[in-house]
């Protein structure tokens, strides 16, 4: 049995089977993402012969409405494999009331109870809010951005998570006045060279960045579709204040694990309380022998759609199936959609010198220039790769990092080259691709040690 | 079976409450004029002949207890069921009243969906409370003809 909800959005914002990745996440991202690249396209297309006199403009209507269609499809697609598979689909809230019952509430408000001998929380995250005024009010954030009904206009995003500074990509990729305001660091946990080349990229686009400043205040100047925004935000390092006019204030600081509100404390399952995490053995169980968790809610455990989907298979298995083998948290790659894309697998440069300690390291990169770019007159040394090796294993491939055109694609054969071992010989032994922005991991020749420029030289 | 199917998602998602003359056995009735009709009479029977289901009640109503049914479950995202829907329309107002169509969106009436359908466009046609034809996917005007004839009897 499978009970799914959607409490809605502050916005009301809400939707059908598949959680957050289908419905409000990787799905109508990566589609947005597309939307703003293939406009990038047309632009450079001119370069390439194309000639056409019609004015190219965005239609944000359109956009959505194809997106949210697709959406639709694959929550019955769901709901029909649920179906296949002999699950009960339930639309009801669920909260514990005893160590083996639940009590589902539905949208009506009804109350109905079942019991089970094995439970698995998969609840995932929402948004945070920044608890300033006007935020629930007069904020979207991405749970009503890809349902929005009108184009969002001149933007705000609050927050360079991930989340942030994607949306923000996409938004300025459309054809949008965007700014992001940043209240500390770039993408927190990635790695911040990466990450610094990545909001370097961003306003080379056009993106203004407020570094350093938080918002405190957000009021409502004219409603309307959209509507007029003011925001005052204060320095975080001073009192220094300053004032922007928005038609959409996009909040990314953060999500929350949604663990809070179903009876954990009922049955005794410990989750962490400050961040609401819980934490799991190696096998997601809980401290509740008869209660599982997978997904974003596990504490330390990557926030991402392919990990939760592995460890609730491996899961089944194990608990229906005999199966002993456990979900691999080791290497897992992943991909910022930016409109230069950042993909990595291992650990961050600060990661890796924490652990393997600097010395015993070797950093091996090199900025390339896409031969797509040259046509097009785009930057040089923009695109960026790096490889951080363990010198005293085999010069074993333990950071994976790629700021370039399609990275989400090369980054996944990588991911699987780590998986096996990957060394800095095997990858001088593999006779790259050619031409294409892939290849550069197999001629990576000079280390930062060596200090050595890298900057290509223009023709 | 298949009337066992219908008569459980039908029970499942409309209140308790036994209509007249029961379900198992579809009294023959003349056919009831549709209380859906938007803008007064029209030149073709399109309007009349061709509704959207509103929910179980109303489903139970128009399409069940009606004398020839045919359903035509479609959704939003699905582009062969925007080819579908105006041509099954367009047949079923040749038939001149003898056929009712019931609409059902797929995505406001999932669960009623649940239990017939597995493809988007899927339309049934239904006889004395039974499922007595069904097809899935575009037809052509020709085909349709035929697959409503053969309802009328």
């Amino acid at each position: 049995m499978v009970l799914d909800f959607v409490v809605p959005s502050p916005q009301g914002s809400s939707w059908g089977l598949g959680g957050t990745c289908v419905n409000v996440g990787c799905i109508p991202k990566k589609l947005m993402h597309q939307a703003a690249l293939l406009g990038q396209a047309l632009q450079d297309s001119r370069k390439y012969g194309w000639e056409y006199n019609k004015q190219v403009k965005h239609n944000w209507e359109t956009m959505t409405e194809a997106i949210q269609n697709h959406i639709s499809s694959l929550n019955w697609s769901y709901r029909l494999k649920l179906r296949e598979k002999g699950v009960a689909y339930i639309n009801a809230y669920g909260e514990f009331v005893e160590p083996s019952k639940i009590k589902a509430t539905n949208k009506k408000g009804q109350e109905t109870f079942y019991t089970a001998s094995t439970f698995v929380i998969a609840t995932g995250e929402r948004p945070r809010y920044l608890g300033i005024q006007g935020d629930k009010e007069y904020c979207i954030t991405s749970d009503d951005l890809f349902s929005l009904p009108h184009c969002p206009g001149r933007t705000l995003v609050v927050g360079a998570s991930y989340v942030g500074l994607e949306c923000a990509g996409f938004l300025a990729g459309l054809g949008l006045d965007v700014t992001v305001m940043v209240r500390s660091v770039l993408l927190r946990g990635f790695d911040q060279e990466m990450a610094e080349k990545v909001g370097s990229y961003l306003e080379k686009e056009g993106i203004k960045f407020q570094r350093k400043f938080t918002p405190v205040l957000i009021q409502q100047m004219e409603r309307g579709s959209p509507g007029v925004l003011r925001v005052v935000a204060k320095s975080t390092e001073g009192p220094e204040t300053i004032e922007g006019v928005y038609n959409t204030v996009l909040l990314a600081v953060g999500r929350e694990s949604c663990t809070r509100k179903i009876g954990l404390e009922k049955i005794g399952v410990k989750i962490n309380e400050k961040s609401g995490k819980i934490p799991v053995n190696d096998m997601e169980q809980t401290n509740v022998p008869h209660v599982y968790a997978v997904g974003d809610i596990l504490e330390g455990k990557p926030e991402l759609t392919p990990v939760a989907i592995q460890a609730g298979k491996l899961l089944a298995r194990r608990l229906f199936g005999g199966s002993l083998e456990k979900c691999d948290y080791i290497n897992i790659p992943t991909t910022v959609f930016t409109p230069l894309e950042y993909g990595c697998c291992g650990l961050s440069e600060e990661k890796a010198i924490e652990v393997y300690k600097k010395e015993n390291l070797e950093v091996y990169h090199n900025l390339f220039w896409p031969l797509e770019w040259t046509v097009t007159g785009r930057d040089n040394n923009t695109c960026y790769a790096k490889i951080i090796c363990n010198k005293f294993d085999n010069e074993r491939v333990v950071g994976f990092h790629l700021l370039g055109p399609n990275a989400g694609e090369i980054t996944q054969g990588f991911a699987v080259a780590m998986k096996c071992g990957l060394t800095k010989q095997l990858l001088n032994d593999t006779i790259g691709i050619h031409p294409t922005c892939s290849e550069v991991f197999t001629t990576l020749e000079i280390t930062k040690s060596s200090g050595l420029d890298i900057t290509q030289k223009g023709c | 079976a298949q009337r066992l199917l219908l008569r459980r998602f039908l029970t499942s998602v409309i209140p308790r409450k036994p209509p007249q003359g029961g379900w198992t056995s579809l009294t023959s009735r003349t056919l009831q004029t549709p209380q859906y009709n938007p803008g007064g009479l029209t030149e073709t029977f399109i309007c009349s002949a061709t509704f959207n289901v509103q929910d179980g009640p109303d489903f139970q109503d128009r399409v069940v207890n009606s004398e020839t049914p045919v359903v035509d479950f479609h959704a939003q995202w699905c582009g062969p069921c925007k080819i579908l829907g105006p041509r099954l329309e367009k047949m079923v107002a040749k038939q001149h009243g003898k056929v009712v169509m019931a609409k059902v969106n797929t995505d406001d009436h999932t669960d009623l969906a649940m239990y017939e359908v597995s493809a988007v466009p899927t339309v049934l046609a239904i006889k004395n409370g039974d499922v007595a034809d069904k097809f899935v996917g575009i037809k052509e005007e020709d085909q349709l003809e035929t697959f409503l004839k053969k309802l009328i009897g």
